[in-house]
């Protein structure tokens, strides 16, 4: 038990490193920017001299690495800047708006998981059969639609031609946001309105099953691959001639060893699902942390920028760490090394 | 008549119709498109295709709200679309390919330093990344392009890397340098050949990927300047009259989605045919 915890500790650990460099890349990125941060803070008919007092007072005549320690300092200590745009603090409209986006992008990754574990399944079983090519064919054409793409459509459909589910927003006009934890859901149950729930939980079936079809294919796929290798394996046929039923093979031997590849890739894909969703967002006008994104980088807003893409970069780590840890823990082998 | 097993697979066959006739649309855009993409006939704004009531012959697709030749400007659109998939995708795998043959081969320090930097770009979700990129490049053909190159050179990366090191253990490598073979002969020589048929698969499945990564990026307005046609910029100008004409939301969407069809199924293809581990099991 005591190795797991250590290699946790080890792992978090790494993460904080990355974690470092990201932020420095991110920081070295923005500041090759054509527009000048400290004019853009700025009313128009500022002077020259009044830019230059700005750009000394923002600390942007410094080394580069400087200002990356002095930035560094700031966000340590939670402070990430004053929204050049929205003239509000930059950490309370990231924190206002992170939950919508955690929402939309856990319920959005169980759907990718069922459709990828259902999908898989199917894929494994009819490989060899008449009906192979067909299911194959129709994952290569699941594999070309990107969630923006399923999005659209389904606004095109469900929304405009068909004209049963809402497509803007999180909430109809006529509710009044409750706000609790900042998670909707949860909130519309915590205060007790059902109704307001099923309206939200409307609001967010088209968004998250855009983004749930578009990153099952790869799931699915990897599933069945990793069960065809586990199948070539001695320990299957060993089971098979002791009499095992074939669906006792497959959940008992197949799927426990197959499951493990799966796991981590499905790891991976949560975490450009959580990147995904920014082009969700934008097409159903949801308010989260990816059209606070793209408003500021129309707005060239760099603070924002700057905490967004630090924000998503967190998320993809803790994601990682939380799949590594759950390896760990399925998988025996690693367990005693 | 003999042919290799790619040339015989269905697959790789449609793919690659699909990509050519695509590729030959952009090419001869000036001479295929019906109108200039950017004219501008505000009297016949929105209107259908042409097979539908209303619908003009002159505009087959119709037109989009300012009146613009929708057909004309997909055609248009390709090119964009196209030179980003071949150049992008070449320059990910020259750049990802490189630095993989570089970590696998030699292991160690330099390994262990290209493996850090590969987790800390795979930190960024790539969307996010590219959005960044694009900030601090600014918009353009060549900076959508270095973008792509910028954030899909890991994708390159870290699948070669572990087949080089497949490779790099096998006796006739030991041997090459045994001979006397320099490192650079016996990578080029040696190890190379046994990457390419994945290396060509993953440029296939890239150039996918790098036709829908413009699309995004045109359709938040952080690619090609607006006078130059791109799908991902009819999807957004489209997104506005969604009511009024959805036709003009279809097409580039169709586009878009038998553009990167063609390239998967191309790059399906291939891995079966070329993949010598995955023929060996099948056959």
């Amino acid at each position: 038990m005591n190795a797991i915890l250590l290699l946790l500790v080890r792992r978090a650990l790494i993460s904080v490193v990355i974690l470092f460099f990201v932020a420095a890349l991110l920081f070295c990125v923005l500041r090759l920017l054509p527009v000048d941060p400290a004019a853009m803070s700025l009313p128009p008919m500022a002077t020259i001299a009044e830019v230059e007092a700005k750009r000394r007072e923002m600390g942007l005549d410094l080394p580069l690495p400087q200002q990356f320690l002095i930035w560094l300092g700031q966000v340590l200590h939670g402070d990430f800047g004053i929204s050049i745009h929205f003239r509000r603090s930059v950490a309370s409209l990231v924190a206002s708006t992170l939950p919508a986006t955690v929402e939309l992008a856990v319920i959005a990754m169980a759907i990718a998981t069922v459709l990828g574990l259902g999908g898989g399944l199917l894929l494994f079983h009819v490989r060899g059969r008449p009906a192979e090519p067909a299911v194959d064919f129709g994952s290569i054409v699941l594999l070309s639609i990107p969630e923006f793409l399923w999005g659209l459509f389904f606004i095109l459909l469900f929304g405009v031609a068909l004209g049963v589910l809402p497509f803007t927003g999180r909430l109809s006009a006529e509710f009044q946001r409750p706000l609790v934890t900042g998670f909707l859901l949860l909130d519309t149950l915590l205060t007790g309105r059902p109704d307001m729930f099923w309206d939200a939980l409307k609001h967010m079936i088209l968004p998250a099953f855009a983004l749930g079809i578009a990153f099952s294919p790869t799931i699915m796929r990897v599933l069945r691959s990793s069960l065809i290798d586990v199948y070539h394996e001695d320990y299957i046929t060993q089971a098979r001639l002791r009499g095992v039923s074939e669906r006792r093979v497959l959940v008992r031997h197949g799927l426990k060893n197959a499951i493990l590849p799966t796991l981590s890739l499905m790891g991976v894909q949560f975490g450009i699902l959580f990147g995904g969703t920014l082009l969700v967002e934008v097409i159903y006008s949801y308010p989260g942390l990816g059209n606070l994104m793209v408003d500021a980088v129309r707005n060239a807003d760099l603070p924002i920028i700057q905490a967004v893409g630090l924000t998503y970069c967190v998320v993809v780590l803790v994601i990682n760490t939380v799949v590594d840890a759950l390896y760990l823990v399925l998988n025996p082998k690693l367990r005693i090394a | 008549m003999w042919l290799p097993a790619w040339m015989r697979s269905a697959r790789v066959l449609i793919g690659l119709a699909i990509v050519l006739l695509i590729g030959l649309a952009a090419v001869f855009a000036p001479l295929l498109a019906p109108h200039d993409p950017n004219e501008q006939n505000l009297i016949a704004t929105l209107l259908p295709p042409a097979w539908l009531p209303g619908g003009e012959a002159e505009f087959p697709f119709g037109t989009d709200s300012l009146g613009r030749c929708v057909l004309s400007r997909l055609i248009y659109g390709a090119r964009v679309a196209m030179a980003v998939a071949v150049v992008a995708s070449f320059g990910a795998m020259l750049l990802g390919g490189v630095l993989a043959h570089v970590a696998g081969y030699f292991g160690g320090r330099v390994d262990w330093l290209i493996g850090r930097v590969v987790d800390v770009w795979m930190s960024f979700p790539p969307v996010i990344l590219s959005l960044v990129l694009m900030v601090g490049l600014g918009t353009g053909l060549r900076n959508v392009i270095l973008a792509i190159v910028l954030v899909d050179w890991t994708r390159f990366c870290r699948v070669l890397r572990s087949e080089v090191l497949v490779v790099r253990r096998r006796d006739y490598v030991t041997a090459a340098r045994l001979v006397g073979f320099s490192h650079w002969r016996t990578i080029t020589r040696e190890v190379l050949p046994a990457t390419v048929p994945l290396l060509i698969t993953l440029v296939s499945l890239e150039m996918g990927i790098a036709v829908i990564v413009e699309a995004i990026l045109s359709f938040v307005g952080m690619s090609v300047s607006a006078d130059t046609p791109a799908w991902g910029q009819m999807i957004a100008d489209a997104r506005q009259y969604v009511y009024q004409s959805s036709w003009n939301l279809i097409f580039p969407i169709l586009a878009i989605f038998i553009t990167v069809f063609g390239f998967n199924l191309l790059g399906d293809g291939l891995r079966r045919t070329l993949d010598v581990r995955l023929t060996a099991v099948r056959t």
